[in-house]
This record gives C-alpha cells, structure tokens and sequence, in this order.
C-alpha cells in the first residue's frame, strides 16, 4: 500500500532541499552555507519521515530520529569550531 | 577564551545527552529487531558523548572521563563478542547454540528476548563502539600543539 500524496509531499520537500543546497554551493561566506546545512538537514528528516509513511514502513522513523538528534551535534560542532573551538 | 558553550546551549544538552543515550541504547537492544544495530547505536551514545565534549567544555570532560575505564570497557566489549561467538564451540565457532538449545534468548522471533546470541552480541559491540569513539574523541580534543 503505497499512497502517492506522501510522494508528492516528499517530492515538494526535495525541492526546498534543492534550494538550501544552492545556498550550501554559493554562500558567500562560511555561515551561509553552515545554515544552509542545517535547513538542509531538517528538510531531509522531513522528507525521511514522509518517505516512511509513503512506503508504510514505521521503522523507518528511527532513522529520522537518529539523523535529527546527531545533525543538531553536527551543526552544534561547526558553531563552536567558528566560535574559536575548544580551549 | 570560554571553554564551554552558552546558557542555552548546556541546558539544552542536558535536556538532550539522556534521550541521544536512551535512544542509542534503544537502537542498540533491538538490532536484531529493527534498522541498526551495535556499530550504529554505539555511535548514537557516542555523539551523546560528543555533545557533552562540545558543550559543556574540555575541562568538564576530563574530570568526567576515565581513561582506564573506557580502555577497560572496550576491552571488555571485545571479549564479550568473542565469548558469545565462543559459546557454540562444540558444534562450529559461532554456531548459535544459545537459539538452538539454550536456556535464555530464544523466545519467538519478532519479540527482544528471542535471535540467540545477536543481542548479546549488539550490546558488546555498542559498549566498543561507545568507548572506543569517545576515548578518540577526548583524545583528539586534548591533542594541544598549537597552544604553546
């Protein structure tokens, strides 16, 4: 039991992926593409989650869990390296 | 220059360390159930302890962290993998012996306490992968060559 409107949803999010990605290639500067980084990772553990309800498959969330709980370190840890890293 | 993060930042990882930890430990225990496993959920608990570095500062880290305790643990994960391969040396090494006729680990399959050694096997390999990862990880933040 595949429904298409999880698709067509998950199609839209791969757009707006596509769009912070341009920001991630042509950012002016470093925090430009640290955010887009980050817009990226929250579109793509929306299009996980999205994609797991297209395919019926409720394991799949634990993946999306997994990828938003260790982006947020990533990101985390690109900020302090900015910040003037550790010591 | 500060050697932790903000306010916001460490209370936040105070609210988040336990549910990465939780959660790794979740995906560790049922590898044999859902997508994940040892090496995976290891790594889960081990960005729990990453974030701690990060957030809460070296210093804070060092007084927390053991290395003769995370070296012994690692060890110890190794040996627990080695021992439940071992467990089944009568018929082949690992052969499952604890599935075929063991007393514990061989419920129905599909529910936690069932796959024999696999789930033994996972937590061994969770508990290397964790202390192996955070031990590299102290290590590398404590590698000072660029301070003096």
């Amino acid at each position: 039991m595949i429904a298409p409107e999880f698709f067509y949803a998950a199609l839209i999010v791969m757009i707006g992926a596509f769009l912070a990605l341009l920001r991630v290639f042509f950012g002016p500067s470093v925090p430009d593409r640290v955010v887009g980084v980050d817009t990226l990772n929250t579109l793509i553990v929306a299009g996980m989650v999205l994609l797991g309800a297209a395919y019926d498959r409720t394991i799949y969330i634990d993946i999306a869990i997994v990828y938003a709980l260790l982006s947020y370190v990533g990101t985390l840890a690109i900020a302090k390296y900015l910040q003037g890293g550790l010591e | 220059m500060k050697n932790d993060m903000g306010l916001i930042v460490k209370t936040t990882a105070r609210a988040t360390i336990p549910l990465i930890g939780i959660f790794g430990a979740y995906v560790v225990s049922h590898g044999h159930l859902t997508p994940g496993g040892g090496f995976q959920g290891g790594a889960t608990i081990a960005g729990a302890g990453i974030l701690f570095l990060i957030a809460f500062g070296l210093g804070e880290m060092k007084r927390r962290y053991n290395h003769h305790l995370y070296s012994a643990l690692e060890g110890l994960g190794g040996l627990v993998f080695l021992g439940a391969a071992m467990l089944g040396l009568g018929v082949a090494f690992f052969y499952n012996t604890l599935w075929h006729n063991g007393p514990v680990f061989n419920g129905q399959p599909g529910t936690l306490l069932s796959a024999g050694y696999l789930p033994i096997m996972n937590l061994a390999v969770g508990l290397k992968v964790f202390a192996g990862l955070v031990s590299a990880m102290v290590a590398i933040a404590a590698f000072r060559r660029w301070d003096e």
